[in-house]
């Protein structure tokens, strides 16, 4: 497992602290003005992507929990919460005035301020986009109408017509609510990036990896089970000091020439850049290596122009490198009917943001950068209490909220959630119980014989002749860790190679037969190309199980034999042994992960993993994936998997399953309606489709791990992570869903995430509590992590097998391999 | 831009490329750029366009805004606010921007001392009391090294379909060149200042004689004055509100200075030390056969320690145990580094708290750092 794959497993939100912003997210402005145009385009279905699924409202169609969705096993425990609650005066409205002018204005000025000229009617708070008006305040009627006088003495009659009074909770209101904290966060001199607010006056420097950090707030105020409230919480901006020109020369100066340009797009594409003349990000899309900033453009005005001379005149910036290629962005959004043409960006002129791939892979950069982002429970409530501290301080935010008759509480939303009981770890016969705050097992089972161990009668170990040593080491270290676990092993045919990724292909070609069971590789570096190249050969063109180790992992003695053990494991499962269960009493049960893979390199494909268990053990699973190019549908490929999975379901236990469960990862922020409308309706097809009487009950459980929601559990005076096990499905769920948070990792350092579960649609009729229990038992079943991991292990298996294929492999792996876990 | 727009409007049928407003911008861009003053103000800056110009001025160093409406200001002001980028890399100049709340015809201090003082399209929109007070205020008591004022030239007005009495409804005159020149003259008499007219927005050919749509009256100081004096000789209250002030950060604030210092040196530090590594890498993947990593590197580092002393006098890099000394000679040695400290003294004071030094001070020392991977899979 790498590094980044062992975090990940061990419930590491991925840049939850380092996400990019996302193009083309609202920019709210200033103006509280500018922002209602906007929300009242929202209203009027104009084009405005939904953040936070409002108005998905997929519980009332689920009526066994229309009156409950709460669980009910499990010990107490008192926790506190990322949330404050928003409050309003009792009967509090916000009434909605439309204003015509006649004659007609057109002016948004001149309408603001001819109405303006009645301030005494409508009073001194007030929020008016040109046409909308706002009002904490009823008026005395329900039209009034006022005359105005323009400076050159024409009279304008404006009529001002209550169309609606909307209730604290209608989405109108939120949006407005939310737009009057984004203007308070300004008014507290941070600024945007993306979607979140961050504080550059204090930044945090990483020059070792020339890295800035930003430290910052995400903030949403939504609806939530009994109360409006806003969510907050620190996020960590991180900057690079460098523009995309340094980064170039960098690389220019590590790599060969050859393949710089090669190298350079695949590091770049992908990435978000920020300019140096203005505050907007881009993605950069593509790199147009034939062009330079001598190269001119078109103007609005229809004159040309070079970009050297258009930075110069616009900005007085200059460019210095007049042979850099260019960057090209394509718009991520339509403005109105019109597509806008892709920027051109200049790299000199450009800020990298956010990390590589490659850097976060990189474990001394995440390490250094851990120390400043990972905060402790304690600092991070400490840090999230600092932003209402100061919300409630400052003079002119209190007004503001004052004056539209709302406030914050001052404390952190506190409410009792369940910690559920600790699962018993089966392991062929026997039973292991183990410290449910560790939620670890590894020592407990070391050495006990697996469920089902594959032999190793006729396998491979190829090595160069440097770590001729090393193999030898970890051929003994095998032999020595192996019985135990009641794996049968021969010696392995030792085959020494060159160092070349041909070598290991000819290797490879001329020494696997049928009966070979698996294929190590103990690579001399963790060069990706050979690893890709073998990786690729071995799952596609000759389906075996491989593993591939790097030498330097096994260069310290004292660890070797723990390393050892652990590729025993993976070694086994990779052959389609299993390793351990824990109780699942709901039987024909077919639990599917889900979870994707978004290419950004090679041809912008899509990968979604797909894996179903294939027993009532959960302990042997079917494993595909699905290659989605640009403009397909992904629900067509999934549709297809789950046919086969059945089908191989069949073939296993002779019957199908009465229950079909989809845990779907992967789904972006505003996603959930075309989830709900459109994927959920083609599953039900597809198993509807299988056979005449068939019509097993499904659910379908959205699984999402970057949330902002934080718990702390107050003990001994001071925050702490909420152990292994809890469960939360009140307070700050929302009410139009059927979901529940559940805490199930532990973390060593830094705030535990918990994952949020939304049960999008379900007819088995199980009682939440059965839900919750069912989904906390599956993050035991990960056999790459011997502990409780942060998402339900198929969606873990779906994310390993699409990221395989995603980084190394591009094309769909043999079918063969199928029914085992080829790609841990 | 409401007065823009309008103008727009009237201006269609002779068109202006580019838009008249933004040549009156450019004109003065043009100025700055000529004349390279530090501290600039615009009066009547409405929604702060000129001012977000003039920003990327690098010779500015002070720019202020005055309006008399706070709403138009406050509509745009936080595009004068500094940029991630201005964070991320520090420019050498520092830079204030100020916006004000007030009245041209009332006399504040904080407009004391300024280089260049514009009034674009500002004079047409003034009361008769307050335009009898604009000289005084600005001439007599701001007394600015330069002063730009652009207004309409009626006599171009016949040329603009629509234009009744005046290209904007809250124009309260409209002057001909004629009476634009006297009341400027007169001005420049008064306050000892030298006066230049010309304007943008040229008639169209066989009308040359209505003179151009926009003119300007270029003041020059013609004595010289220090900013502390005008400040002494005038004490006078504030008269107007601050409603923004932006500080951009700059490498002449020791922080930053010091951000960059320190990050400039670490990154050139770890760039020494990794061509270090490689080199010692590469050469005992040379002459050593087998996996005896461990200890041709510790025989390495033990040459190193002997030769210590020797090493340092010459500024080269050295590895001892599991660390790499460099010498803070060699990293002064790096012209960007060079560039930001200027001496050496300024470098050893701005990172000697900030890195780990050699006991004597004179080498920064760099921890080799674990490697560390897990097993691939």
């Amino acid at each position: 497992m790498t590094g980044r794959a062992r975090a990940r497993a061990r419930g590491r939100p991925r840049g939850q602290e380092a996400a990019p912003p996302s193009v083309g997210a609202v920019s709210v402005k200033f103006q509280i003005s500018a922002g209602f145009q906007e929300m009242s385009l929202g209203d009027r279905g104009g084009r405005r992507r939904d953040f936070h699924d409002l108005g998905v409202n997929t519980r009332q169609a689920i009526e066994h929990v229309r009156e409950s969705k709460t669980g009910s096993s499990g010990a107490m425990i008192r926790l506190s919460t990322n949330y404050f609650r928003l409050t309003s005066r009792p009967q509090w409205a916000l009434y909605q005035y439309h204003v015509d002018y006649n004659p007609q204005m057109e002016a948004r000025r001149l309408r603001s301020a001819l109405l303006f000229q009645h301030e005494e009617l409508i009073g001194r708070t007030h929020a008016f986009d040109g046409t909308i008006l706002f009002l904490p305040k009823k008026l005395g009627n329900k039209v009034t109408e006022v005359f105005s006088r323009t400076r050159n003495g024409e009279d304008v009659k404006l009529t001002i017509t209550l169309t609606n009074e909307l209730p604290p909770t209608s989405p109108t209101c939120l949006q407005f609510y939310n737009i009057i904290f984004r203007r308070l966060l300004k008014i507290m001199n941070l600024q945007q990036i993306g979607r979140n607010y961050y504080n550059p006056s204090d930044p945090i420097s990483i020059p070792n990896h020339r890295l800035m950090v930003w430290p910052g707030f995400t903030t949403s105020i939504l609806q939530y089970e009994k109360s409006i409230m806003l969510c907050t919480d620190v996020s960590h901006k991180v900057l690079r000091s460098e523009t995309v020109l340094d980064f170039m020369y960098n690389l220019y100066n590590q790599v060969e020439e050859q393949r710089f340009r090669d190298i350079c797009t695949k590091e770049l594409i992908g990435l978000i850049v920020l300019t140096k003349y203005n505050n907007k990000t881009y993605r950069v899309d593509d790199i147009d290596w034939d062009a330079n900033p001598k190269c001119t453009f078109r103007k609005a005005d229809g004159s040309e122009i070079s970009y050297i001379d258009y930075y110069k005149m616009q900005y007085n910036q200059d460019i210095t490198d007049l042979n850099q290629p260019v960057l090209v962005s394509q718009p991520r959004r339509k403005r109105g009917s019109l597509m806008p043409g892709p920027a051109v960006l200049i790299p000199e002129l450009c800020y990298l943001t956010g990390l590589t791939e490659k850097m976060r892979n990189d474990f001394n950069m995440m390490k250094d950068l851990s120390v400043h982002t990972r905060l402790t429970p304690e600092q991070r409530q400490r840090e999230v209490g600092r932003l209402i501290d100061y919300i409630q301080k400052d003079d002119s935010v209190q007004r503001e909220l004052r004056d539209w008759g709302l406030s914050f509480d001052s404390n952190l939303l506190s409410f009792t959630g369940r910690v559920v009981q600790a699962e018993k770890i089966h392991q062929a016969g026997r039973v292991f119980d183990y410290n449910p705050h560790f939620a670890d097992w590894s020592k407990e089972t070391r050495g006990a014989p697996l469920i089902n161990a594959k032999p190793l009668d006729n396998w491979l170990l190829i090595y160069t002749r440097r770590n001729y040593d090393v193999a030898n080491a970890l051929l003994q270290n095998l032999f020595k860790v192996t019985p135990s676990m009641g794996i049968r092993m021969n010696k392995a045919v030792m085959i020494e190679v060159d160092d070349r990724t041909e070598a290991y292909l000819r290797v490879l070609q001329q020494n696997i037969t049928s009966d070979t069971n698996i294929v190590v590789c103990l690579l001399s570096s963790s060069r990706k190309d050979k690893y890709d190249a073998i990786k690729k050969y071995l799952c596609t063109d000759c389906p075996i199980p491989s593993q591939c180790v790097t030498a330097r992992t096994l260069s310290k003695p004292q660890s070797i034999m723990a390393i050892a053990t652990k590729i025993a494991l993976q070694m086994n499962c990779k052959m389609g042994g299993e390793l351990w269960s824990v109780e699942i009493p709901l039987k024909q049960l077919m639990v599917v992960g889900i979870d994707c893979y978004h290419d950004t390199v090679s041809g912008k494909r899509s990968i979604a993993g797909f894996v179903a268990n294939l027993n009532q053990g959960m302990t042997r699973w079917f494993s595909r994936c699905v290659l989605q190019d640009r403009g397909q549908e992904l629900v067509d490929g999934l549709k297809a998997c789950l046919q086969t999975a059945l089908r191989d379901w069949f073939k296993w236990n002779k019957y199908l399953p009465s229950r079909v469960m989809v845990y779907r990862d992967g789904v972006g922020d505003g996603q959930l309606k075309t989830l709900v409308n459109y994927e959920v309706p083609q599953l039900l097809d597809c198993l509807r489709s299988v056979g005449k009487d068939y019509n097993p009950r499904l659910t379908v459980i959205v699984v999402k791990k970057r949330i902002s929601t934080r718990f702390f559990f107050q003990s001994g005076g001071r925050p702490q992570n909420p152990p292994p096990g809890t469960v939360v499905d009140v307070e700050v769920t929302r009410p139009e869903w059927y979901d529940f948070f559940i805490v199930s990792q532990a973390v060593k350092s830094g705030c535990v995430a918990p994952t949020h579960y939304n049960v999008i649609y379900d007819s088995s009729g199980l009682k939440p509590d059965h839900v919750q229990r069912l989904t906390y038992k599956l993050c035991h079943m990960y056999y790459n992590w011997s502990g409780v991991i942060r998402v339900p292990a198929p969606c873990q298996y779906a994310h390993k097998l699409a990221f395989l294929v995603g980084q190394s492999i591009h094309k769909e792996p043999n079918l063969l391999l199928s029914d085992r876990l080829y790609y841990l | 831009m409401d007065k823009n727009v309008q103008e727009e409007r009237f201006t269609e049928m002779i068109k202006f490329t580019p838009p008249l407003y933004k040549q009156r911008y450019q004109f003065i861009k043009d100025l700055v750029w000529k004349y390279k003053p530090k501290k600039v103000a615009d009066l009547g800056c409405a929604d702060c366009t000129l001012l977000w110009m003039l920003k990327f001025c690098s010779c500015i160093e002070v720019l202020a805004g005055l309006d008399i409406c706070e709403n138009v200001m406050k509509e745009k002001m936080h595009r004068l606010s500094p940029l991630p980028g201005d964070y991320l890399q520090p420019a050498e100049r520092s830079l204030t921007v100020t916006l004000h709340h007030g009245s041209v015809a009332h006399k504040d201090p904080c407009m004391l001392g300024f280089d260049l003082i514009t009034c674009i399209e500002l004079i047409e929109h003034l009361e008769e009391p307050e335009l009898e007070k604009f000289p005084e205020v600005v001439f007599g008591f701001m007394a600015p090294a330069m002063v730009v004022i652009s207004t309409p030239n009626s006599e171009f007005n016949p040329l603009l379909p629509g234009v009744t009495p005046f290209r904007h409804p809250d124009h309260k005159f409209e002057w001909n060149r004629a009476e634009f020149q006297s009341w400027a003259l007169n001005i420049a008499r008064s306050y000892d200042y030298s006066v230049e007219f010309t304007g943008v927005g040229p008639p169209p050919t066989g009308m040359e004689e209505v003179g151009f749509c926009t003119q300007i009256g270029v003041f020059i100081r013609k004595y010289s004055q220090t900013s502390e004096t005008a400040r002494f000789e005038k004490p006078t209250k504030a008269a107007y509100k601050t409603v923004f002030k932006a500080v951009y950060p700059s490498l002449k604030d020791e922080k930053y200075l010091q951000i960059a210092v320190v990050s400039e040196v670490v990154f050139t530090a770890q760039v020494i030390k990794r061509n270090l590594l490689d080199h010692l890498h590469s050469e005992h993947e040379e002459y050593s056969d087998g996996p005896v990593e461990i200890k041709s590197k510790s025989q390495h580092s033990e040459n190193c320690v002997s030769e210590e002393l020797a090493v340092e006098k010459c500024m080269e890099p050295s590895v001892s145990g599991n660390v790499v000394y460099i010498p803070l000679t060699k990293i002064f040695s790096f012209p960007k580094v060079n560039q930001l400290c200027g001496t050496f003294e300024k470098l050893y004071k701005l990172i000697a708290d900030k890195v780990t030094l050699s006991s004597d001070g004179s080498a920064m020392v760099v921890d080799i750092e674990q490697e560390y991977e897990e097993e691939e899979n």
